[in-house]
């Protein structure tokens, strides 16, 4: 049975499942790092997926549904910039409305768009790029080739996108001006403002990143994924990506790592419900494993994680 | 976020309370007249929204008695709420914890049958909120212990507890049937309904009791009020949880415990947060499946922001996002408009009363013009 659960396409689902996990945690992980908590990771994907279908039903194109969900996302991190950077409420609390306010306008949009509550019609999704044929079990060659073919070639654009994102966003946090800011700008504002460089502004374009970032999760969800919109279907992903930027400890290629495990989780569960049957578990407590594992996980596997010190706390120009 | 109102003594308190009511009340008005336009972008009437959803809430004793029903889990879950925000943590994932409470009083329900309702329904209340409290107690520990962030693990929490009561009702506690649901609650454990309590003659007398589905497990909310604003004001308990809610290192110097506050915040809580599910199961459904909470564990969200987190003003928060739950069905079968623009407003509502800086923020604007003209 282990021969069964440990194949290849369970390494490549949990690359796939890994996607929007890690694109809502770098988004995350910048977003802190100039010093703004963004709890409404989970909101902005969620408007991001439905963006992304709606203009694909609509245009049939799903290459501008991406970039739809991308400006969704912008949007509704515009209004966590505005209240928590200009007018300084409570970060959590903004995050917070914002991810009601998702729920709301996804399913009330839904509802004059398409006449009812629920899902969406079925979109077209977009097709993996390479399509090479492999076989395994034919010789050893031709077994190695077919897990690499299938972990690794065997996915969609943004999988891809993704990685080359965690990577530059890496090396541009610890290499370029704009990194050294970002990272000042949460560890110390006023040091940032005392060298005459805008605070609000350095963060304004933060957060805008994040919610470019968690539209782009939402986009690889319904367009690469599912295929179709659902009521509330990100399902606590933008929390545990919160908790992936955690565990990745506030870097771009932590949080990707960070993702992956969690991928992994998620691949799991999926595969073993196949096997519901031989092992006599419910599939609820597979469906519980990511979260359990997001609980461990921040129970300190990794020990005290500290953030940028002033992660949260409004800027007032002195 | 933790605002302490004093007894008013002379004309300036006065003034202060207006300003602490008066910020409420104009979020309230502006998420309406937002939500309006909205509406109306949309294609929809938002006068003849408002006034069905008004009829649909407060048109008639029974429609009152609906706005009864949906506040009751609401007061709970909101004080369980405020109870976190005067400590500075935020519970987040109070749906969880209802959900527990729900499941405790379901289980234990069955098991109490035959006893008098004396002993019942306390123990049955006693147990939601141990459940409740023990389902904070992890996140409690985490976030005391090694700073895990609360809002991260009692979500997390949430999910957990979700799919616990739908195994639970598809599997060991389901009853005989096709429906995935626990058995009835024997009558000895229902929260009866208030117009049950009163004669057919009274009924007659005085119509306006005919409350409809509305139960006396408002009585429990509004008891559990009065004890939150108590315990806040009058206990070590609730001056240590607003000591580390203020300051945690002045707390810790003046000798408080803050882990251990901490714990007892989130514990406290979710104990409230656990009753919320009991008087939903007790009081409405009498079984537990998987729905049976229409998100009142978010919205309580909504209602301790609104309060300003103070237990007394939960209950008129409470009872206008239990207006909404309540007159959504009607608004959306009357005026047409789907009843999602009620979580539209939620959100606007938070964004609003969090908004505090928003009045300075334009009068910053102002001067900013001012100084810009002068040069």
């Amino acid at each position: 049975m282990l021969g069964s659960i440990i194949t290849p396409d369970l390494f490549a689902s949990a690359l796939r499942m890994a996607t929007p996990l890690a694109l809502a945690a770098i988004g995350g992980t910048i977003c802190e790092r100039s010093g703004v908590v963004n709890i409404a990771l989970e909101g902005i994907m969620l408007c991001g997926a439905f963006a992304g279908v709606a203009v694909t039903l609509a245009i049939g194109n799903p290459w501008l549904g991406i970039i739809a969900a991308m400006l969704a996302g912008v949007a509704i991190a515009a209004i966590h910039a505005f209240t928590s950077i200009n007018l300084r409420s409570d970060q959590v609390v903004s995050g917070t409305a914002i991810n009601i306010l998702a729920l709301g306008v996804t399913g009330f949009l839904m509802e004059i768009m398409y006449g009812h509550p629920g899902t969406t019609e079925a979109i077209t999704t977009i097709k993996p790029i390479f399509r090479f044929a492999s076989e395994s079990g034919n010789s050893f060659l031709g077994t190695v080739w077919h897990w690499i073919n299938t972990i690794f070639l065997s996915h969609t654009p943004i999988v891809y996108l993704t990685i080359l994102i965690a990577v530059v966003a890496q090396w541009a946090m610890y290499n370029t001006r704009w990194g050294l800011r970002l990272r000042a700008l949460g560890e110390h504002p006023r040091a940032v403002d005392t060298v005459g460089v805008s605070v609000l502004k350095g963060r304004w374009v933060a957060v805008l990143m994040s919610g470019a970032l968690a539209g782009l999760a939402g986009a690889n969800l319904t367009l690469e994924q599912v295929g179709s919109f659902t009521e509330n279907m990100t399902n606590g992903r933008g929390f545990i990506a919160l908790a992936a930027n955690i565990f990745g400890r506030w870097t771009p290629m932590g949080s990707y790592e960070a993702s992956l495990l969690f991928g992994f989780a998620d691949a799991l569960q999926i595969k073993l419900q196949i096997f519901r049957g031989q092992i006599n578990i419910p599939s609820q407590f597979f469906l519980m494993l990511p979260y359990v594992l997001t609980v461990v996980v921040l129970a300190g596997v990794v020990g005290r994680a500290v953030g940028p010190a002033s992660v949260g706390k409004p800027y007032e120009k002195g | 976020m933790s605002a302490e109102a004093e007894e008013p003594s002379t004309k300036r308190d006065w003034a202060a309370i207006a300003q602490k009511v008066g910020v409420p009340l104009a979020s309230v008005l502006l998420a309406m007249i937002i939500s309006s336009v909205i509406m109306w972008v949309s294609g929809y009437d938002p006068f003849a929204a408002f006034a069905a959803l008004f009829r649909g809430s407060f048109g008639t004793p029974k429609a009152f008695g609906d706005t009864l029903l949906k506040s009751t889990p609401l007061i709970l879950a909101g004080l369980g709420l405020a109870y976190g925000f005067r400590a500075n943590l935020f519970n987040i994932g109070a749906e969880g914890q209802l959900f527990m409470g729900g499941l405790a009083v379901a289980w234990l329900g069955l098991l109490l049958a035959g006893q008098p309702w004396w002993i019942t329904i306390p123990v049955l209340l006693l147990a939601a909120m141990l459940a409740g409290a023990a389902w904070a107690f992890i996140p409690a520990i985490l976030k005391a212990r090694i700073g895990a962030h609360e809002v991260i693990t009692t979500m997390m929490f949430t999910y957990i507890a979700r799919y616990l009561v739908s195994y639970l009702v598809i599997g060991p506690l389901k009853s005989p049937g096709q429906i995935p649901q626990t058995g009835l609650l024997p009558s000895e454990s229902q929260l009866p309904r208030i117009q049950s309590l009163f004669s057919e003659a009274t009924l007659q007398a005085m119509p306006f009791l005919k409350l409809g589905r509305a139960h006396t497990g408002i009585v429990v909310a509004l008891v559990a009020a009065v004890v939150v604003w108590w315990l806040l004001k009058y206990t070590t308990l609730g001056y240590e949880n607003r000591a580390v809610g203020y300051n945690p290192f002045a707390a810790e110097t003046g000798g408080i415990s803050v882990q251990w506050t901490i714990v007892k915040a989130l514990c406290i809580s979710g104990a409230l947060a656990g009753l919320a599910g009991a008087v939903e199961v007790m009081g409405v459904h009498y079984r537990l499946f998987d729905q049976f909470s229409s998100g009142f564990g978010f919205t309580g969200i909504a209602v301790a922001l609104l309060a300003k987190n103070h237990p007394i003003a939960v209950v008129p928060a409470a009872l206008l996002f239990g207006a909404m739950a309540a007159g959504g069905g009607t608004m959306q079968l009357e005026a047409n408009v789907p009843q999602k623009i009620i979580l539209i407003v939620q959100a606007l509502v938070i964004f609003f009363v969090a908004a505090e800086g928003i009045v300075t923020y334009f009068v910053r604007q102002r001067q900013k013009e001012a100084t810009s003209h002068v040069g």
